[in-house]
């Protein structure tokens, strides 16, 4: 198929789910922010933690105030409250981040794919983008945080229920689920590494675990794993136990290694020499490593580590996935 | 309502006209009608609001009750049964840090005490050798349970779920209304009112730190693994139902989600050899510990009422060999019976030779010919409470009554004394609640705190808040048109400041960028760079 089509495809994917798990987070950050845990300092899930989320840098001790840095998109953005910062990441078009950005630029790509999704699938996005226009969002974000964020999560499940039911499962609908399976291990990489305090975790016997209880909920509601985690792992929620779900757990959707596989299934589909194809390869290394770690039991003082080497490697793989499929779209058409 | 005093706020307001009924106690307003020192952010975020954002916050919690299906059945005046949005108001109680410790402290007490008093009735019967607690009124509750003598629970507990009523007296202070340790339902409400609040009106939160009530479903699942017998496995729990048609199904269904066990009803349990099973698609499955949520009447047929369908025969084999742990244990209905209320000041001097740190409500037995006599002189002012009946069944409020009704209830008392108790009418404590025209008024408020006995006593901050929502009614169960509040523990600054410390020092990590892409982002980038 046509590589600029695939990337659309591709990037239609991780905009939707994007704009789903921002809501979530946006979601999670309200509740823990208005239900309070032992202050809004210690929560996990704080705005600033949210900001962070979606690339905005902390300051660097010794620079406190910086300027624009390379690639922020949201520069020096830490000193600001929650009245300002989600209708920023809910509302506003000029913000790429906003969970209407990322919808109306998949509505956008949408329209260029018509021929290639299904029709159900097309007027499930396009409602969804028209229902966003439609009612002042602002005064509904104002009173009512939740029933914005609950329509975002429901307008994303029909979409891909839609899929699902309507799309043929060819290279184009692999395409769509690779990038929507990339963008969820992206997402949760994200969270969890908010999550999970600098240094190492402390012991259950600490003192200190009643906190980190507060923020291993805050984090499960933020995802929407709460009940599943509750079925399937017979203990407490605390962040050692909550971190391990979400990065191993095979059984949930949403973790890291589920989402990993179904990418990896996705690309296989995709390519045509999946065996020598370098995101594929890097992929099956990566899903390797971390069956190893779930096997052997690592301290999990060392679970930052290697939260931020799993997201390092997955950026390595998104690299990758450029320069196999899609960098052909954008080379010059005639050589000088 | 007879003497009113009326008190009015300032201004054209939520609260303008606001009345506080003559002898209550407003948790929210003074006297003079200024807000209580603790909830003036309170007042003045809900004047921000106004009537009609209020009336608005209202549909959407209707909707949402509706659609999570949030309800419980009432019958209309045709007869019908349906399913109506949970009442919750959404104006919040509010208590102060000091409050809630008193309540706390009084409650842990009162438990241990009704514990120890349960231990002992089927056992020694030390309380009834020293003289305090007559045996034949125990025996003739129709709570106690024989074949229960004699057992010991695991972990000495017996009392694992407790909630007592709790109202505010006219002048402030703190009384016992009733006890409730066999299956004290309404905990589902507190989660779920929480829940709604932050959602449906978050600007409420601002400036108050409340104390957090979700962690409940653990501290109950940490207690029931606590009492389980003893194995190498970890045990099993489970949440018994009497099925879908109970009444409370919603609340048991919501437990069993919320730890994560299984959900079962009887014919899901067996027991085979006094080792009870669940029946599972990998066979039978040993259970540790059974929450159960019907009464003792109905859980095992060998032993109690033969026509139970809703019962695990051999159950109480079973527990009598203790493998199996079953919270609340049985026979525990004797010690919240209405006429043994009234010795559990005694019981708390008894058992654990402490004051009591929160009161009864004066209770007169009318067994004695004297304090009968008493009674029914003094009738118009006491309330009467049938000792076998629940959820506001029965109870009889003298100052309410017409001159028939009283002249009835005197007659049926002196006829059979020993099944009612008397009470003296305590004025129930008011908060602000929405009216139908969006304005609010004084409505009257019980308390239930939910305590959970595993290795220590839990209690959740806070509790049920259930409101009367008809003016001057002093009967808040949701049965009879009762609604139910957010209940708010504050928290004082000094808890915080030992986790300051460490919480300044977290900074988020230094994530990658965010990535933006696709043909649109490279064209630009081509036309731009194209262009030069």
């Amino acid at each position: 198929m046509l590589a600029r089509i695939a990337q659309e495809l591709f990037w239609l994917g991780r905009d939707l789910t994007r704009a789903e798990h921002t809501a979530r987070m946006l979601d999670g950050a309200f509740h823990a922010d208005v239900a309070g845990g032992p202050g809004e300092r210690g929560i996990a899930i704080s705005w600033r933690g949210v900001l962070a989320v979606i690339g905005a840098k902390p300051p660097v001790p010794g620079q406190e105030k910086t300027d624009d840095e390379p690639g922020a998109s949201v520069p020096s953005l830490l000193t600001l409250s929650r009245r300002e910062i989600a209708p920023m990441l809910t509302l506003d078009t000029d913000n790429p981040a906003a969970v209407v950005s990322c919808v109306y630029r998949a509505r956008e790509r949408a329209r260029t794919l018509r021929d290639v999704i299904s029709t159900e699938m097309w007027e499930a996005l396009n409602g969804f983008y028209l229902a966003l226009g439609r009612y002042d969002l602002e005064a509904a974000l104002a009173t009512g945080p939740y029933s914005v964020y609950q329509e975002v999560k429901e307008r994303c499940a029909l979409f891909w229920g839609v899929l699902d039911k309507t799309m043929l499962r060819d290279e184009a609908r692999s395409f769509l689920e690779a990038g929507g399976r990339i963008e969820e291990a992206d997402m949760v990489l994200r969270m969890l590494r908010i999550a999970v305090p600098a240094g190492s975790l402390p012991d259950n016997t600490l003192d200190g675990s009643t906190t980190h209880e507060a923020e291993a909920l805050a984090l499960l509601q933020a995802v929407g794993g709460f009940q599943a985690f509750r079925r399937s792992v017979h203990q407490v929620p605390d962040l050692p136990s909550v971190g391990s779900f979400l990065l191993y757990e095979s059984a949930y959707p949403g973790s890291v290694v589920a989402a990993l596989a179904e990418l990896q299934a996705a690309l296989e589909t995709a390519d045509q020499a999946p065996r020598s194809s370098p995101p594929v390869l890097r992929l099956g290394r990566l899903i390797a490593d971390l069956e190893l770690q779930q096997r052997t039991q690592q301290p999990t003082g060392s679970l930052i580590e290697l939260l931020a080497g799993v997201q390092d490697e997955l950026g390595l793989i998104d690299h990758d996935i450029d320069e196999r499929y899609f960098t052909i779209a954008g080379i010059a058409p005639v050589h000088i | 309502m007879n003497g009113h005093k009326l008190v009015t706020v300032s201004g054209e307001t939520l609260i303008d006209g606001y009345t506080i009924p003559a002898g209550s106690w407003d948790e929210l307003i003074r006297a003079d009608g200024s807000p209580q020192p603790h909830v003036t952010g309170l007042i003045e975020a809900l004047e921000r609001l106004g009537p009609g954002a209020l009336q608005e916050a209202g549909r959407r919690r209707d909707a949402i009750f509706m659609q999570q299906g949030i309800t419980f059945e009432v019958a209309g005046t045709d007869g019908e049964r349906r399913d109506r949005p949970f009442p919750l108001d959404l104006v919040p109680r509010v208590l102060t840090a000091q409050e809630w410790t008193v309540i706390k402290r009084g409650l842990a007490q009162r438990i241990r005490a009704l514990n120890a008093f349960v231990d002992d009735v089927y056992h020694a019967r030390e309380i009834v050798r020293a003289g305090i607690v007559p045996w034949s009124l125990i025996v003739s509750r129709p709570s106690f349970q024989r074949p229960v003598h004699g057992i010991r629970a695991p972990g000495g507990v017996y009392t694992h779920i407790c909630g007592c009523d709790l109202v505010r007296a006219g002048d402030g202070s703190w009384r016992v209304l009733e006890d409730n340790v066999r299956t004290p339902s309404g905990i589902s409400y507190v989660l779920e009112n929480r829940l709604a609040m932050t959602r449906l009106v978050p600007e409420l939160f601002a400036g108050h730190r409340v104390r957090p009530v979700n962690n409940y479903p653990s501290l109950l699942l940490d207690a029931l693994r606590a009492v389980a017998p003893a194995g190498n496995e970890t045990p099993t729990v489970v949440v018994w139902t009497p099925g879908p048609l109970n009444g409370a199904y919603f609340e048991h269904a919501f437990l069993a989600r919320e730890m994560g066990v299984e959900l079962v009803e009887a014919s899901d349990l067996v027991v085979r050899d006094a080792v009870c099973y669940m029946r599972t698609t990998a066979g039978l499955q040993r259970v540790h510990t059974i929450y159960r949520r019907l009464d003792d009447d109905f859980i095992d047929p060998l032993e109690f009422r033969p026509d139970s369908v809703l019962g695990v025969p051999g159950l109480v084999r079973a527990y009598r060999a203790g493998t199996v742990a079953i919270a609340n244990a049985i026979g525990t209905g004797v010690a919240d019976d209405k006429a043994i209320y009234h010795y559990v000041p005694e019981m708390i001097r008894f058992y654990l030779t402490e004051e009591p740190i929160l009161e009864n409500v004066k209770t007169y037995l009318l067994s004695d010919e004297k304090v009968l006599k008493y009674v029914l002189e003094r009738l118009p002012e006491l309330v009467v409470k049938p000792t076998a009946e629940s959820g506001g069944k029965g109870v009889f409020i003298g100052p309410h009554a017409s001159k028939q009704e009283l002249e009835e209830e005197a007659l049926l008392i002196a006829s059979q004394p020993e099944r009612f108790i008397a009470q003296e009418l305590v004025h129930l404590s008011t908060v602000p609640t929405e009216t139908s025209d969006g304005r609010l008024a004084a409505r009257h408020v019980d308390l239930r705190p939910f305590a959970v006995f595993g290795e220590e006593i839990r209690i959740v901050p806070g509790g049920l808040t259930r409101v009367a929502l008809k003016e001057g009614s002093m009967i808040v169960n949701s049965s009879q048109g009762g609604g139910s509040k957010d209940t708010w523990v504050l928290d004082d600054g000094e808890v915080l400041e030992a986790t300051q410390a460490e919480v300044d020092i977290r900074q988020p990590p230094r994530l990658p960028d965010v990535r933006y892409g696709g043909w649109q982002g490279q064209a630009q980038q081509q036309q731009q760079t194209g262009g030069n």
